[in-house]
């Protein structure tokens, strides 16, 4: 009995958290501006509600904590869900990707200004400047990237030896056997 | 005053024992909630990762080679490629009993890992079809030559789906004995709110590598964060609801460190993987060329077993399946298992529904 109560309440919950979530993507969509109250209100008194039913009904589940956890974790999957779908428009997408078009578009000439400016001190000072670590840095690369070339070169040229190798002994083999051969009378082979 | 406050609350039910049973344990559990909560704070301990011994076999540059031998009761060694960038490779050897890589080795498997490493500014122009054509290729071969075995697995997980099977198809001399895509993208367009961020109406990959030589740690974490906003929340709803028990604070510190290590991709990286990837989608459609060859899916003929997560929100199911389709085996398998795209090979989920499944089929056709 008390499961079922759990169940219901649950259930119930589970509905309107889906509801009113999707009511709140309907409303982005349309380009309302959101009301923090109405935001917020189903939820809470849905929670206020089902708390007040639990405690009251006669028979709630022995385990409230878990009851409240289930509630919890069913609030967080509605609105993860919800969010997917709102973050999953174009609008989104189109919003989002000016606004970091906007970040670059004003990082890129103070980034830039502060580069030249810090190039300029370091010089001064006689100092390497991060330009000129990297630049040393991209050239040990290439040189280990050559001497891993060279590596793998000499890898090939070891297993084209030895494969030579295993052909001279074979050919070897081969002219043994035609000496042999040509070695034994005639009559012999016969 | 006292009275008055009684009669406006409900009233309360007599408590059943069994209520009362429950309220003295969650009383106990609140106990040690606090006393695991003030050591998290007060005395934070920094969790040891990666416990399977291991060997490192090569290096070039930042990247490197690992090898987690074992007792190689299975003929045919694993070659495990994961992600470039974005996180570390830890996470496949996280801790005791909650590892891939230990439950590959204890069943037999020789491992070998590559781990990509953590690329700097001087990387910058590091492309994609160098490390596909240059540097995977190399790792491969070493983890060959040191195996001593004739032929090799290769598991590509995550965007190492995309790059392995790119090197195998355009290396057919690579003796390949089996491969496994897990949760990696392969038809880019099913692939969920990445694909849509980053199509080319609203995504200026050129203008980011450009200005910002390359992506920041910092940009690649937003990204993900933004993908699961309720993740942060419901993580610490579970952590305070299982902060009495001592091995979830265990597993939670440690993939705590790993989930808030980002990485930041090498800017030319980015640019390829992006366009030609994200916004053309060449892998699939037969389009891609690396190094001058042509990157043909239908070439790797070895049994292929592709592996889905149900809630992967980052390589969605509808993505990762149709490397069945596209390659030219007879022998192929898709499969898709519960949890999203971490836990399908992290965690307590992954150590009983994906690691025995993928070892399986792998040891029966090894």
């Amino acid at each position: 009995m008390a499961d079922n109560v759990s169940q219901q309440l649950l259930e119930m919950w589970k509905k309107q958290v889906e509801e009113s979530s999707q009511a709140w993507v309907k409303m982005l969509g349309q380009g309302q501006a959101v009301d923090p109250q109405a935001f917020w209100r189903p939820f809470m008194d849905q929670g206020m509600a089902a708390w007040s039913k639990v405690m009251t009904q006669g028979q709630p589940s022995p385990d409230l904590m878990g009851q409240w956890k289930q509630f919890l974790d069913q609030w967080i999957a509605a609105w993860s869900k919800a969010l997917e779908q709102a973050m999953g428009t174009d609008a989104f997408a189109k919003a989002m990707g000016k606004q970091l078009e906007s970040v670059l578009n004003a990082a890129n000439p103070v980034k830039k200004a502060a580069e030249q400016q810090i190039e300029a001190t370091l010089a001064g000072l006689g100092v390497p400047s991060r330009s000129q670590v990297i630049a040393l840095a991209k050239h040990v690369i290439q040189l280990e990237e050559k001497v891993d070339d060279i590596a793998d070169r000499m890898e090939s040229v070891a297993q084209l030896k030895s494969a030579i190798y295993g052909l001279e002994g074979r050919l070897d083999a081969i002219l043994k056997r035609l000496t042999d051969l040509t070695a034994t009378p005639k009559e012999e082979r016969a | 005053m006292k009275d008055e406050l009684f009669t406006m609350m409900p009233e309360m039910p007599p408590l059943s024992p069994e209520m009362l049973a429950h309220l003295k344990e969650e009383a106990n559990r609140n106990v040690l909630r606090m006393k695991h909560f003030s050591e998290m704070i007060m005395n934070p301990k920094e969790p040891e990762v990666g416990p399977t011994p291991r060997e490192e076999i090569y290096r070039t540059n930042k990247s490197r080679l690992w090898r987690y031998e074992s007792k190689r009761t299975i003929k045919t060694p694993l070659l495990f490629v994961p992600n470039l960038g974005i996180s570390r490779p830890y996470i496949f050897d996280l801790m005791h009993k909650g590892s891939f890589i230990e439950h590959m080795t204890q069943l037999g498997f020789d491992f070998y890992l590559v781990d990509w490493g953590v690329f700097g500014p001087e990387d910058n122009d590091l492309t994609l079809e160098h490390a596909v054509t240059r540097i995977l290729p190399r790792l491969a071969r070493k983890a060959l030559e040191s195996s001593g075995a004739s032929e090799m697995s290769v598991l590509g997980y995550c965007m190492g789906a995309p790059l392995s099977v790119s090197f195998l198809a355009t290396h057919p001399e690579f003796p390949l004995k089996n491969y496994i895509n897990m949760a990696g993208p392969i038809d880019f367009a099913h692939v969920g709110l990445f694909g849509l961020w980053l199509d080319p109406r609203f995504f200026d990959a050129d203008k980011y590598v450009d200005t910002l030589g390359s992506i920041p740690a910092d940009m690649v974490k937003m990204g993900f964060k933004l993908l699961k906003p309720t993740m942060d929340l419901s993580t610490s709803l579970n952590l305070w609801w299982n902060l009495w028990n001592p091995e979830y604070v265990a597993g939670f510190n440690a993939l705590n460190k790993w989930a808030n290590e980002y990485l930041p991709f090498p800017g030319e990286f980015f640019r390829q993987w992006v366009k030609e990837f994200y916004q053309q989608n060449r892998l699939i459609k037969g389009e891609l060329v690396m190094a001058g060859r042509p990157v043909r899916l239908e070439r790797i003929t070895c049994p292929v077993l592709a592996v889905g997560a149900k809630e992967d929100n980052i390589a969605p199911p509808g993505c990762v399946r149709p490397l069945i389709d596209a390659v030219g085996s007879r022998d192929k398998e898709y499969i898709e298992m519960p949890g999203g795209h971490i836990s399908l090979i992290a965690g307590r989920g992954a150590s009983v529904h994906c690691w025995p499944k993928v070892a399986a089929w792998l040891a029966e056709r090894s």
